[in-house]
């Protein structure tokens, strides 16, 4: 007789057996299918990481580049900026010229209310020792330049250009001073008569006092005191207020041995505008210290 | 009765060889009709080999069942496996000589001469890979003389492949394969062999689904068939005599053949 229960119980056993195999498999296959994944996934994010880690250097190297090139650019506007800093200085110096000439003009009294006008519009008010600056062509008178240069930097770009800047400037403060003195070189030149010649001719053009004074200043300079007391003269026409004007007026008149004429300019000249550097000239004369 | 159908079902399977349970069947009435053709041909040796259960027993049994009204014909199911006693049998049944003391080959071989025999005697061996190696040349000289026609089952493994080889392979003239049922083969077995017993509602209980797991399980070994159909319905009995809920009876349950093969041990727990 069989035993039905013990084959039931056994059939079981050998049911669960059987599908051991299969479990196993499954299994494997699901721990491998996961473990590829798995990997594939740590190699795509590796991947990434790469990409992005080169992505980074790339956008590192972007950013030096574009640093240095914005560094190179920034150079370059300096070297610009300071060239039309340069530019305009020289204009300045023709324009304050021409003021000082104007304030000698002043007793002469032969120009229009509406020439005055326009010209007060044109005055920027500098200072004498600027002025003598000028006239000696001396270095500190650059170093104000690069004071303004930096000045001149927008605020937008003063922050982020503060250390460069810095750097900038140490670095380049020697080939500034280089520049400063090429530049002293042209104003020499400048000195010639075919300059004067220029600006004569400018001159004539827009009949600027500031041009004017520049001339008579120059003729001064060069020894040619009749050409130098014209313009001021011419000058003072234009403009009778500009203090150097007057001056080389003055001294021109002394060179050209009229003394007494002169100091009799200067007084009255005083009398009108109080000029402390017409007062010292002045003394100068009567001392003798001045011939 | 409800439970005799599974009772008698399970006496179908009862592991036997007899001819009137031979299962008529495309393959093996080929090879049966060639084996017939084969006897009819003057030949020294017919061999027939195959696995065990492959249905040599069987086909043999057939065969003399069948030409035994013909022609004289000693089916030797069980090997004899003394020489004197062999050829003393043979002496007595095929001439009709009885011996009282020893019979060796030598004199039997001169008691063969000495007999006219009208007709050449038929003599099927059994199991003949269990006889010895000199009784087995021995027989190949009785083969011979053409006084007496063998036809030998051997079991198909490499040891009776090389027997076959050494002794028959200049003197058989024809050998039969004997091979395991396909699944359809399988189907058509059991399903026959039920329907010859005239156990219908069994017959119809094995579909494909539960005869391709017995073939699956007995790789269409005709014994092993036999012995998992007969544990199979014993089961089904059981279920029937004790909880018959537990049963479906329109289809074979592969749980109950798997419980069947355990207990047959052609599967283990």
């Amino acid at each position: 007789m069989i035993n039905i229960n013990e084959l039931e119980s056994r059939q079981l056993k050998y049911k669960i057996k059987s599908y051991i195999p299969h479990a196993v498999i499954i299994v494997s296959l699901s721990v491998i299918a996961f473990v590829s994944y798995a990997v594939l996934t740590s190699k795509s994010v590796a991947n990434k990481k790469d990409e992005l880690m080169h992505y980074t250097s790339n956008t590192h190297e972007m950013a030096i580049d574009t640093a240095k090139s914005m560094q190179t650019v920034e150079e370059k506007i300096l070297s610009v900026e300071r060239k039309t800093e340069i530019a305009k200085s020289n204009d300045f110096k023709m324009q304050n010229t021409a003021q000082e000439i104007q304030i000698q003009d002043k007793p002469i009294n032969k120009i229009t209310e509406n020439e005055k006008n326009e010209n007060e519009k044109m005055l920027l008010s500098p200072s004498l020792d600027f002025m003598k600056k000028i006239n000696n062509n001396t270095l500190p008178y650059y170093e104000n330049i690069t004071e303004d240069e930096n000045i001149n930097i927008s605020n937008s770009h003063k922050k982020a250009k503060e250390k460069a800047m810095e750097e900038k400037v140490e670095l380049t403060e020697e080939p500034i001073v280089e520049e400063s003195k090429k530049t002293s070189m042209n104003i020499t030149r400048q000195n010639t008569h075919e300059d004067i010649k220029h600006v004569i001719a400018r001159f004539k053009k827009n009949n600027n006092p500031a041009l004017s004074l520049f001339v008579a200043k120059k003729y001064y300079e060069i020894g040619d005191y009749h050409k130098s007391y014209n313009y001021a003269l011419i000058t003072n026409e234009i403009n009778n207020n500009i203090d150097a004007s007057w001056i080389v007026f003055a001294k021109s008149l002394v060179k050209l041995n009229k003394k007494d004429m002169a100091i009799k300019t200067l007084k009255q000249y005083i009398e009108y505008s109080n000029s402390g550097q017409a007062k010292i000239l002045l003394d100068e004369i009567m001392s003798g210290k001045f011939q | 009765m409800k439970s005799s159908i599974f009772e008698s079902s399970k006496n179908v399977f009862l592991d036997t060889v007899n001819a009137k349970d031979y299962i008529q069947l495309d393959r093996v009435s080929t090879i049966y009709q060639s084996l017939k053709n084969s006897v009819k041909k003057p030949l020294k040796m017919i061999l027939l080999y195959g696995k065990p259960g492959t249905g040599k027993s069987m086909f043999l049994n057939k065969l003399y069942h069948d030409l035994s009204v013909s022609q004289k014909v000693y089916l030797y199911s069980t090997p004899i496996l003394d020489e004197s006693e062999f050829f003393k049998t043979l002496a007595h049944d095929i001439l009709n000589v009885k011996y009282r003391g020893e019979l060796n080959f030598t004199q039997f071989m001169a008691v063969v001469n000495e007999k006219m025999l009208n007709e050449i005697p038929l003599v099927l061996l059994d199991e003949a890979q269990l006889y010895s190696n000199a009784l087995m040349e021995k027989i190949r000289l009785l083969s011979d003389t053409r006084k007496i026609k063998f036809v030998i089952t051997l079991h198909k493994t490499e040891k009776e492949d090389l027997i076959a080889k050494e002794h028959f392979q200049t003197r058989i003239w024809e050998s039969i394969e004997l091979e395991n049922a396909s699944n359809v083969e399988l189907k058509i077995y059991i399903q026959k062999k039920l329907m010859k017993a005239n156990c219908f509602d069994s017959a119809n209980m094995f579909q494909n689904k539960p005869v391709n797991l017995i073939h699956k399980l007995t790789k269409g070994n005709y014994r092993d068939t036999n012995k998992l159909l007969y544990t199979l319905f014993d089961i089904y009995a059981s279920y029937e005599e004790n909880n018959s809920v537990k049963i479906n009876k329109n289809n074979i349950s592969n749980k109950i053949i798997e419980m069947a093969a355990l207990h047959t041990g052609l599967i283990h727990d």
